[in-house]
Formats: structure tokens, sequence, C-alpha cells
């Protein structure tokens, strides 16, 4: 089996008296796409920023690309932090060829490939424009395009998705996946479910500091149990209805949704037609990552909210 | 990729960033908005003149049997001679076997302006080209010893001198401490306008967040230290600018100068122009490395454009310490304040510059180099391991009395 690009073993930083990150474990294959997903606030930056060397950790260890100490495999890293950041005083192509050379790669190889690559997303036409000129979306496709400029095998993307348009978010998701396909591997980081059930193989869901799930987005649909929508009649009796319905049963839209029963849903349809509600509509349906997501971050606030509660007693 | 490589790529970036805008136009002319620096230097280089008045000497080698009367005759006649300056400082040598050394030393030093030596009856007096009065001052001490040994009811002089002209060349002690005193305040008034810009330089890194790139992408030593290199390069360009300037109208006006001037106005430093004004050069790099470094350090800690402002008038007190410490060192080489300004390192290439201009030693400024050189490395070190536990909240444990902080907010604040 091949080695994980990245090894962290019980990851601690504290930021004076506040709990920043306790205990963080990850490890990520080679080639992978990995979510590291959270609420905001929950230390996915934090933990980021330890694996790639920039703070060191209180507590734990990490290895990067095979390297205890990750600082000395950063030629071989792309990061796009979650704060985007770019000289304002320079031309598009500057800027990738300057966080290029940073990374080690030649200036004059860097701004030819910042030519070929703006012109592949559509922004030949900014490349000479300084960053200052550039809407906000378009500088942070520049700084993406930056961040991979040196083909790194190991990309870390903060919040890569925060303030693109629809467009650009489904540019972004083709480039991530074309560097997976490459063979590039690739942490993700979000708050935004719908991006990461797309890309992930696997996520890690971080909650107050903590890592709280990990395993492949299926894992994490998987534990919670399948969800009945119905549509009765529309001169069905709402009251009648939610007698035969089950107790976690909740109206939105003239569409009922609850658990899918133990029993499974015959002897309810069953019901339902005996009771002359009709069936307009009837699916099954596997819960998303947002819904496991909300159960489990949701649990984690509920235990930390009671803790507080708990102290201030 | 080697970290001056990685520091290389940060100093072009900041290098054309600063060069290529039209405020570097501005900075460039800046000093002539120093001319009041120039006029606070002027004052002090009059102090200086006056120091330099006071270095002058006359020399007597004279027999051990004459030399009491010389004393008193001088102690009489020195109040009523040579104007209110009075003659320069009479120095009494004994005339013995080894006084020929003595006489050679003296010769050779500027600051003598004229020395005896044979009988009172018939004295030689060599004296400094252009140099009458204390010649004839010498002249005048023989004459009355002479008669206080002799017949005094004589109306003939009874001293014989026979006058010498010995060549002007070589530069007094007095000039090569003003030539000291020069260095000093040029590389505090490059250092003042140059060095004091690194306060600022992370500011826009932090301002525009880039920093996490740079901090994730290379070494926080890189960035450091191609920062302050970035900035020596505008320094360079400064300096050279000025340079050609400076150095062109200084050729026209030499040409335009008859030859008795420049010989007049030649002056040579204790170490020959060629090392000093090389050495005056590293120095000023060191001086700007040294200063810039504890600035950038300094300013990469704050945390807005205030505070920065904030900065600048203790940096400036700081500045101007280290300048009147050199500046004491130059007027007083070999003093216990010149060997302190030698080794403290903020003052050390200044007073370092000066003491080229007085002592014709190479080692020392070797030494002080190194010295220099290690408390630059120092000083970043010092100022990556600042920011690291200040503003990338990183490495705390370096301060052990961090752990007690009151809490911090949850990110990084730049």
């Amino acid at each position: 089996m091949d080695q994980p690009v990245v090894l962290a073993e019980g990851l601690v930083k504290h930021f004076g008296a506040y709990r920043a990150v306790e205990g963080v474990s990850l490890s990520v294959a080679p080639g992978a796409v990995y979510g590291v997903l959270g609420p905001n606030g929950a230390g996915k930056t934090t933990t980021l920023r330890m694996l790639l060397g920039i703070i060191d950790p209180d507590l734990g260890s990490c290895r990067l690309l095979g390297s205890p100490r990750p600082r000395s495999v950063a030629t071989r890293v792309g990061y796009l932090p979650e704060e985007r950041g770019l000289y304002p005083g320079m031309t598009a192509r500057e800027s990738i060829a300057f966080m290029g050379a940073l990374r080690g790669l030649p200036r004059p190889e860097g701004l030819v490939r910042a030519d070929a690559r703006l012109a592949t997303l559509g922004l030949a036409h900014a490349a000479k424009q300084k960053v200052r000129r550039l809407s906000k979306g378009m500088s942070q496709m520049v700084q993406l395009v930056g961040a991979l400029v040196h083909d790194p095998e190991l990309i870390v993307l903060d919040e890569p998705f925060s303030g693109l348009d629809p467009v650009n978010q489904e540019r972004l998701e083709r480039m991530i996946l074309a560097e997976r396909d490459r063979g590039a591997t690739i942490i993700l980081s979000t708050h935004v479910m719908a991006h990461a059930q797309r890309l992930c193989d696997r996520v890690a869901i971080i909650a107050g500091g903590q890592r709280r799930f990990e395993g492949t987005v299926e894992d994490a649909r998987a534990m919670l149990p399948l969800g009945v929508r119905y549509r009765p009649r529309e001169s069905a009796d709402a009251a009648s209805l939610a007698a035969l319905l089950p107790s976690d049963a909740q109206q939105r839209d003239g569409e009922w949704r609850f658990n899918l029963p133990d029993d499974g849903v015959e002897p309810l349809l069953a019901a339902l037609v005996a009771g002359h509600h009709g069936v307009e509509g009837l699916s099954i349906e596997r819960p998303g990552l947002h819904e496991a997501f909300v159960k489990i971050v949701g649990e984690t606030h509920d235990e930390r909210h009671a803790a507080t509660m708990e102290q201030a007693a | 990729m080697n970290i001056l490589r990685q520091a290389f790529v940060i100093a072009r970036r900041d290098f054309i960033s600063i060069v290529a805008t039209p405020t570097f136009l501005l900075f460039l002319l800046a000093p002539l908005m120093m001319l009041g620096f120039a006029m606070v230097g002027g004052a002090s280089a009059g102090q200086l003149v006056e120091a330099a008045g006071s270095q002058e000497r006359i020399v007597a080698i004279v027999p051990q049997s004459e030399r009491a009367a010389y004393a008193a005759v001088d102690a009489r006649l020195r109040p009523i001679s040579g104007g209110p300056a009075g003659p320069p400082q009479l120095i009494l040598i004994p005339a013995d076997a080894d006084h020929r050394g003595a006489l050679a030393a003296f010769r050779a030093d500027a600051d003598v302006l004229a020395i005896l030596e044979g009988s009172a009856a018939s004295p030689r007096i060599l004296e400094r080209k252009g140099e009458g009065f204390p010649g004839r001052y010498l002249a005048s001490l023989a004459e009355a010893v002479a008669r206080e040994g002799g017949s005094a009811a004589s109306t003939q002089p009874v001293s014989r001198p026979a006058f010498e002209t010995i060549a002007a060349s070589g530069t007094g002690r007095a000039a090569q401490s003003g030539l000291g005193y020069a260095a000093v305040f040029a590389i505090f008034l490059l250092t003042l306008l140059l060095a004091g810009q690194t306060v600022g330089m992370l500011a826009e890194e932090k301002g525009n967040k880039v920093i996490e790139i740079l901090a994730a992408a290379v070494p926080l030593e890189s960035v450091y230290f191609g920062k302050l290199v970035g900035m020596l390069g505008v320094a360079l360009l400064f300096v050279s600018f000025w340079g050609l300037l400076i150095g062109a109208g200084a050729l026209v006006a030499i040409n335009q100068l008859p030859q008795q001037a420049i010989s007049a106005l030649a002056l040579e430093p204790a170490i020959g122009w060629p090392a000093f004004l090389g050495f005056g050069l590293v120095y000023f790099f060191m001086a700007f490395l040294l200063l810039g470094g504890v600035f950038l350090g300094v300013g990469a800690l704050a945390g807005t454009v205030r505070e920065i402002q904030m900065l600048s008038l203790p940096i400036t007190f700081f500045q101007i310490g280290m300048f009147a410490l050199s500046t004491a060192a130059a007027n007083a080489p070999g003093t216990q304040v010149a060997t302190i300004a030698q080794w403290l390192p903020w003052s050390s290439p200044f007073a370092m510059a000066a003491l080229g201009a007085t002592d014709a030693s190479i080692w020392p400024h070797l030494f002080a180099l190194g010295w220099q050189a290690l408390w630059v490395g120092l000083t970043i070190w010092v100022g990556v391991r600042l920011f690291r536990a200040g503003v990338l909240r990183s490495g705390g444990s370096w301060w052990p009395w961090a752990k007690s902080a009151p809490p911090a907010a949850p990110d990084p604040v730049y």
C-alpha cells in the first residue's frame, strides 16, 4: 500500500486559552481528493497551517510527502490560503510566475505557464492586467493558477469556492478533478457540502477543534437513516394524516418528510390508502452529506453548549 | 532550492515594486529636504574645526640644560603672542641620542607646525610652508633663552636661527578626525533616510494577505533577508545616483580650482582613500542591514499604519542615539567612548568607518565586519521568531512567559 501523502497524529494547537485544535489526526492517501469539513471556527485552517508547517503544533506530529519537516518539501506543495493575497501592483501573469518562483519554478517558465493556463481558463485578456484591476473572482482564479503553476504533488485548498460565482465554481471543480487525474493529491477545506460531496473521496469533519468523523462521503451519509418524502392528495386532512405518520414527520411545502420506519414503507402505504389520503408522490432517499454534516456538527455544538452551561452553573 | 535563491525571489519583487513607482522619484530627491540635517552637520563640523586647532603643536628639541629656560620663556611670552588663540602648544623634547627618530615623526605629523632643534644661539627651525608665525615664535623663544644665557645688554640678536621649509605632505590628526566625522555623518544620513523605510515593509504583506503565501512557501528567514536585500538594492541605487552627481560636481569644481588650493584641500585618511571608501561603503551596507533588520522586525509586529507611524519616532531617536555615540567616537579616537561605539553592533559601522580615518590598521575592520555580520544574522533570527510568535502565533514557547499570556483571538492577526 502507498504511504500516505499526509499523516498527522494528535495535532494540538492552543492560542492562549483558546483551544483551536485538540488532537486531530488525518491520513491522506496519494491521488485522493480529501475534504476537511467543518463549520466556521472549527479549526480547519489552523489544522492546514500546521500540516504545511506555517505554524508549529503545540503537540502532535505531522509527515508531509514522507518528510517530518513540512517546510523541506514546500516546493512540491501548492497552497491556496483562505485569505486571498496578491500584490496589487503586479500583473496577473507576474503574480503567477512569482508564486511559482517561490516554489522553485524558474521565472521565465512560470510566465510561459501563466499565459497558457490563463488562456485555458478564458482569462488570457487578464494576463497583463494589474491585479488591482481584476475582479475578485478573477483575482481568485489567478491565485489558484499561481498555487498550481509548478505542478505540485500535493495541493491544499482552503475554502477555494468562497467568493466565486457559480460559473467559476464549476470551472474550479473541473480544475480540481483535472489535477487529481494528473496524479496530484488534493486536500480541500470547505463548509459547502455540495462541493465536498461531488469532489471528495474521503472527508474529515472537524468541529470544536476535534475530528468528529473520518471516512468516505458514503460512510458519512450512511450514518443517517433513509428518508421518505410523501406527498398526499391536496384534499387530505392534515390532522388525521399526522396521526398515521411516524412521530418525526414534518410537513414542508405540501410534502411530508420522515425517516424510513424500521418495518419499511409498505405498512404505512397500506394505512394511507385505507384512510383515503391518497399518494400523489412517494420517494425514499439517502440523506446527503449536508444532512450528515449538520447532524455531526449539531451534536458537537450541543455537547459544547451543554459543557459551557455546566461550567457557567 | 537554497535559501539565497528564495531570498533573491523576494528581493527582486521588492526592488522592482519600489523602484518602478512615481513615489520613488520623490524619495530619490528627498535629500533636498535633508538640508536641515546638513546645517546641523555644519555646526558640528565647526566644533570639530575648533577641536582641530587645539591639536596643532610646535616642537623644540633642545639641550637638557636649556629645557627649563624654554619652558619659562614660553610661559612668559605665550600670553602676549599670537592674538587671542595664542601660539600652538609647545612640546619640549631633550636632544639626546634618540631624538632623530622623534624628529622624523614630528616632520611627518601635519599637526606639528614648526620644529626647533639645536642650541638657542644657532637653532635650526623647520617650518611648514605658509605657516610663518609658529616658526617665528620658536625663534623668539630661542632668542630669549640665548639672551638669558649670554650678555643681556646686547642690542643685537644673539640667536641666529636657520629656517628651513618642510613639505606640507600628510594629513593632520585633526583633519583625519574631521574625515572620520564626515564618514559617520554620511553613513548616518543615508541609513536615516533608507533603513527607516524597512519599518513598514512587512505591513504590505500583512495588509494584502500575501504573508501567508510567503510563509507557506519559503522560510521566514528568506522573507526577512530578501526584504532587507531588496531595500538595500534600492539604497545602492540611491547612493549610486547621488554619488555620481556629487562626484561629477566635485570633478568640475576641482578643475576650476588653482593647484595650490587643491593641495591645501588634499586630505588622506589613515588607511588611504581606496580602503576608506571601500570600507565606508561596506559599513553603510552593514549599518543598513543592522538598523534595517531591527526596524523590519519591530515594524512587522505593528498591526496598523498608525502603529508604524508611532514606531517611527522611537526609531529615529534610536538612530540619532547611535549617531551621537559614533560622533563622540570620531571626535575622540582611542577613548573608552570610541571603544564602546566600535563594539556596540548598531553604532559599530559608523564608529569603525571613523576609525579608518585615524588608524591605519586593516585587521580591526575585518574583525568588525565579521562581528557586524554576526549581528545581522542574529537580528534577523530574533525578528523572525518575534514575528512567528507575535503574528503567526507559532513557536510561542520561545518566550518563557508567553504561556501565561491572556487568551488570544482564534486566528492569527494580519
